[in-house]
């Protein structure tokens, strides 16, 4: 009897056959630790989608269109007041970088982020009060000069951070950009007194006809206030230095278009109006005069085609629908006129090189056009006002000088927006100054704790291949598309264009996002995997966990991953949860003495024995 | 569940393959997995006319493949039914994978098998290698001689593999076409004695939905040592359950049998066949014949092989000067050259003081009867040896060799 006098020692004690209670029963894997077999582990790590990276405050945009799809709105409007004070005004004015980032772009059509982003930030109007709080009182005062929105955006921030918080704004009225620069056909005046009525709810001084240089100065500043951020925005025009540009009927875009916001606009259009520029702001320009009384209006660019205009496509086309006529590679070159505008004269000119500040080249050897006009608006670009800065903190462009943290120099003074941005060659919109904004108050913030200020080093990983996701979970779908109300009405009126989704569009909109490289809680792994080696405390993004003594490393939950935020590791990068054998055997030759230090003086043992 | 028909003793002409449908029947099975292969489909032929007449209350499966057939019988038997299953030759074969698992989760599942060669020749006749390929999987394996002994063995078989001491499957084997298809008497019993006999099956941990647990769960390799040990003691301790039931089936059925071997005219013998199987039959008449000549043969068949009754056939066959094993299996590149039961019986001699002398026939093969000439030829060879003191060869060709 070979099994006679067999002992199974305690520790090895198993049951009848091995038959164990199941596995989704309490101690179900209690008995056999499998892990010790895997050589890749899996683990949850989450990428940057490349909306949330696009964007210029980098918005947790996948996260908010979870949370959509879940029908967790109220969560979804907190998530992106995290990085974005206004969304119901980005939701109407945002060039969305993310939608050109995101990967269903690739696949069918890119998500209506957008519309999404207004969905939410129209529910936040609604709310009676904001779901954002005032952090405690640190009882450090802040100015922020500008109420535009990398001005809106640093107070926020600070306020949330327990500043006393003092915006300066010299207009009459609170807003900045999206107060003067933005059309009430795309952004309506009321949905920003709201936003504005946000800042106050926080404990916000917002003080108005308040001029820098004029009414308070630098030194006024520095003594009144802990710190300052400076986000006074680009507020002249730039000319098009043309002979004659004087004359009466020659309008500025801003100015037009912010005397109009205002209410205090005493500009009456001709019938034909020239819009001079092919930026976002000429096409607002150009669609307003339709919208005052002119009949044609013509946008004439130095650009050679649409495409190489710095504009939004959609606006483009909305304005073209509208009936704006492009006149393409022509330069300005006097406005002539007997005291009031009755013609431009025209030559062939050729724009090359970066969006911003870039040069323009006028052949005026050639045959000069004149083209008749009532009226001609110039918008290309602005330029700074800040005269009253220390000379030691301007630049050659006329911008102010900070360091890369958006510092100038090692004062308490900062400076975000379009006045640091301008020619740095980030496109000059609203959320990539609200994101400027954004950094500069949390550095503001350091700076006031005595941290160190550091650059960010981790590296950030993106899925930009589909081949990191598992596609086969993702079947095509068409893009909800957000209504227009028709051209021929649009003239008429200050309505918005531009419609908002119903509840069920957003919802429909936001279940079509991939996640990219993010978990959302699908529950495939979950699901997929061979043995219950993943466990789900409860069906919320990262709280699954994978049981290291009883995951084999098989890979099917990495593989089936539908966003690839599941990745293998290998397993000798790990030194806990770690199941190893006391053997010989191993990847290469000594780690097994790695592994088990015991197992290098065996031998030792053994030869003395002998 | 429905129990068997009430019948009363009696006796019918039936052949091996419908004695072994009695005998399930008679165990009252509760799955049938089926899959047809000659010559053992008369058996499943014969329980599919018991469950559709209403004999028999079976779930009766007709599987895709041998495979799945025995897939199906380790899960029924998972599930704590009693399961009959059955296959010959190639089909056997095709089945492999399940063989361990089955005796590894300690399921007393039974199959029946009726031999048959394995492909070359593509033939019906019987030869023992498709069961005793399988003999090292952990199942209860033995052979019967005629279809009334195949009958018993079912009821035996059933009654050691599920004692709870053992839990273990068994493949009860019978020749092909020599004992499946070979008409016979046989004594079919009063439903009340197979009652009495065979208690109803009851696996300690079966697979219920109300109380789940997990079979076959993957284990670390350091645990892997026990659940070996644990299959090789029940295999080992069923020994004395075999002794056990075979004496409770005498005294219920009035046969004995003695669970090891079977011995033939050995009380004075001195040259024997060791043999398993029909050829047995032919072996008997032979050595009757022989006798009559005043020659001293005898004849030892084995009647269990797994567990092998190592020290019961070492004292057995120590009582003899010559033993010539009868093949009737392919064990190509063997000890011998041969089959596999020499290797087995010589093993089981070494330690033996009085050590005869061992070798082997290969008979039988490719499912040819080994007729009475040939019996004689190997007596002869038998007694040269004794003669000469020595072994010619291990192995010896019947038929191929002067």
């Amino acid at each position: 009897m070979s099994t006679k006098g067999t002992h199974i020692p305690d520790r090895l004690k198993i049951p009848f056959a091995g038959i164990t209670p199941a596995p989704s029963q309490e101690k179900g894997q209690d008995l056999f630790p499998t892990g010790n077999w895997r050589a890749i582990r899996p683990v949850y790590r989450d990428k940057l989608p490349p909306c949330n990276n696009a964007c210029g405050t980098n918005e947790k945009i996948q996260g908010y269109l979870d949370l959509v799809k879940r029908g967790k709105y109220l969560d979804a409007y907190a998530l992106i007041k995290e990085d974005m004070p206004f969304p119901s005004v980005t939701g109407r004015v945002c060039y969305h970088p993310c939608e050109q980032a995101c990967n269903r772009g690739k696949y069918d059509e890119a998500i209506s982020i957008r519309a999404v982003e207004r969905f939410l930030g129209d529910l936040g109007q609604a709310l009676k009060h904001d779901v954002v709080k005032p952090g405690k009182p640190n009882g450090k005062k802040v100015a922020v000069v500008g109420s535009g929105p990398a001005g809106h955006s640093a107070a926020y921030q600070l306020a949330r951070l327990g500043y006393k918080v003092t915006v300066l704004e010299k207009s009459p009225k609170a807003g900045g950009l999206n107060r003067g620069g933005i059309p009430d056909w795309v952004l309506p005046q009321d949905v920003l007194d709201r936003e504005i009525e946000r800042l106050v709810e926080l404990g916000i001084t917002i003080k108005t006809n308040v001029e820098v240089g004029k009414d308070v100065t630098w030194d006024d500043l520095k003594k009144n206030y802990d710190a300052v951020v400076l986000a006074v925005g680009l507020t002249e025009p730039n000319s098009v230095r043309a002979e004659g540009e004087n004359k009466e009927g020659v309008h500025y875009g801003l100015p037009f278009l912010r005397d109009i916001g205002m209410g205090t606009s005493k500009v009456k259009v001709g019938a034909r109006v020239a819009v001079i520029g092919g930026g976002n702001t000429a096409i607002d320009c150009a669609r307003e005069a339709l919208r005052q009384g002119a009949v044609e209006v013509t946008m004439i660019t130095v650009e050679a085609n649409p495409q190489e205009m710095p504009a939004v496509s959609e606006d483009l086309h909305d304005m073209l629908e509208e009936g704006v006529e492009l006149m393409h590679g022509r330069a300005v070159t006097a406005v002539l006129g007997n005291g009031k505008v009755e013609a431009l004269q025209l030559h062939p000119a050729r724009f090359s090189g970066a969006i911003n500040a870039s040069p323009i080249t006028v052949d005026r050897e050639a045959q000069a056009e004149r083209f008749h006009v009532d009226n001609v608006i110039i918008a290309v670009g602005q330029r700074a006002s800040i005269k009253w800065l220390p000379d030691e903190f301007k630049t050659e462009r006329g911008t102010i000088k900070i360091d890369k943290f958006g510092r100038l120099g090692d004062t308490n003074f900062f400076a975000a927006g379009d006045i640091v941005q301008l020619g740095s060659g980030q496109p000059l919109m609203v959320v990539n100054a609200v994101g400027d904004g954004k950094r500069v108050a949390f550095n503001l913030d350091k700076v006031m704790r005595g941290e160190f200020l550091q650059p960010r080093t981790i590296p950030v990983d993106v899925i930009f291949d589909l081949n990191r996701m598992n596609m086969t979970y993702f079947p095509h779908f068409p893009r909800v598309h957000q209504d227009l109300l028709p051209p021929a009405s649009r003239k008429k009126t200050q309505d918005e264009v531009i419609q908002a989704f119903t509840e069920e569009q957003a919802v429909e909109e936001a279940g079509r996002c991939f996640s990219c490289g993010t978990c959302n809680a699908c529950d495939n792994c979950y699901l997929v995997c061979p043995e219950p080696c993943i466990a789900r405390p409860e069906r919320s993004n990262g709280m699954y966990k994978i049981l290291v003594d009883y995951c084999k490393g098989c890979r099917v939950c990495i593989e089936e991953c539908p966003t690839g935020c599941l990745e293998g590791v290998p397993e000798l990068d790990f030194d806990t949860g770690v199941v190893r054998m006391d053997t010989a055997f191993a990847i290469s030759p000594g780690l097994h003495g790695r592994q088990a230090e015991e197992l290098r003086n065996l031998g030792d043992r053994a030869a003395k024995n002998i | 569940m429905q129990t068997v028909t009430a019948a009363k003793k009696r006796t019918v002409r039936i052949n091996g393959c419908v004695a072994s449908a009695q005998a399930a029947k008679y165990a009252d099975v509760d799955v049938i997995a089926a899959y047809p292969i000659r010559p053992y489909t008369a058996t499943m032929m014969a329980l599919a006319q018991m469950v559709a007449n209403g004999e028999l209350d079976a779930e009766y499966i007709v599987a895709d493949s041998e495979h799945s057939q025995l897939s199906i019988a380790h899960g029924a038997a998972s599930a704590g039914a009693r399961v009959f299953t059955g296959s010959s030759g190639v089909g056997v074969q095709f089945a492999y994978e399940l063989y361990s698992p089955i005796s590894g989760s300690r399921m007393p599942v039974q199959m029946m098998i009726a031999d048959r060669t394995l492909d070359p020749p593509g033939d019906f006749g019987s030869e023992h290698t498709d069961a005793l390929s399988t003999r090292d999987m952990g199942w209860i394996m033995g052979w019967s001689c005629d279809a009334q002994e195949a009958f018993d063995n079912h009821l035996i078989a059933y009654r050691i593999g599920e004692d709870p001491r053992v839990l273990l499957p068994q493949m009860v084997c019978q020749d092909g076409f020599f004992v499946s298809h070979i008409t016979g008497d046989v004594e079919l019993p009063d439903s009340g004695q197979v009652k009495e006999f065979l208690p109803p099956y009851k696996h300690p941990y079966p697979l219920d939905p109300r109380h789940p647990v997990s079979h076959g769960p993957q284990i670390m390799p350091e645990q892997g040592p026990p659940l070996q040990l644990e299959r090789a003691r029940a295999m080992e301790e069923s020994m004395a359950v075999i002794e056990e039931v075979h004496d409770e089936f005498a005294k219920i059925f009035g046969r004995r049998y003695d669970p090891w071997v079977d011995e033939f005219m050995t009380d004075d013998a001195e040259v024997v066949f060791f043999l398993q199987g029909a050829h047995a039959v032919t072996a008997r008449f032979a050595i009757q014949h022989m006798r009559d000549r005043g020659l001293k043969v005898g004849m030892v068949r084995l009647r269990t092989i797994r567990p092998y009754p190592t020290d019961r056939v070492k004292e057995v066959l120590s009582k003899f000067k010559v033993v010539g094993v009868i093949e009737t299996n392919m064990g190509l590149g063997s000890v011998s050259s041969g089959g596999v039961l020499y290797a087995e019986a010589a093993a089981a001699l070494y330690e033996s003081d009085k050590r005869p002398l061992v070798f082997s026939f290969m008979a039988g093969m490719g499912g040819e009867a080994i007729v009475l000439k040939e019996f004689y030829w190997m007596t002869e060879k038998m007694l040269e040896v004794q003669k000469r003191g020595k072994i010619e060869k291990r192995t010896h060709w019947v038929g191929f060799e002067e």
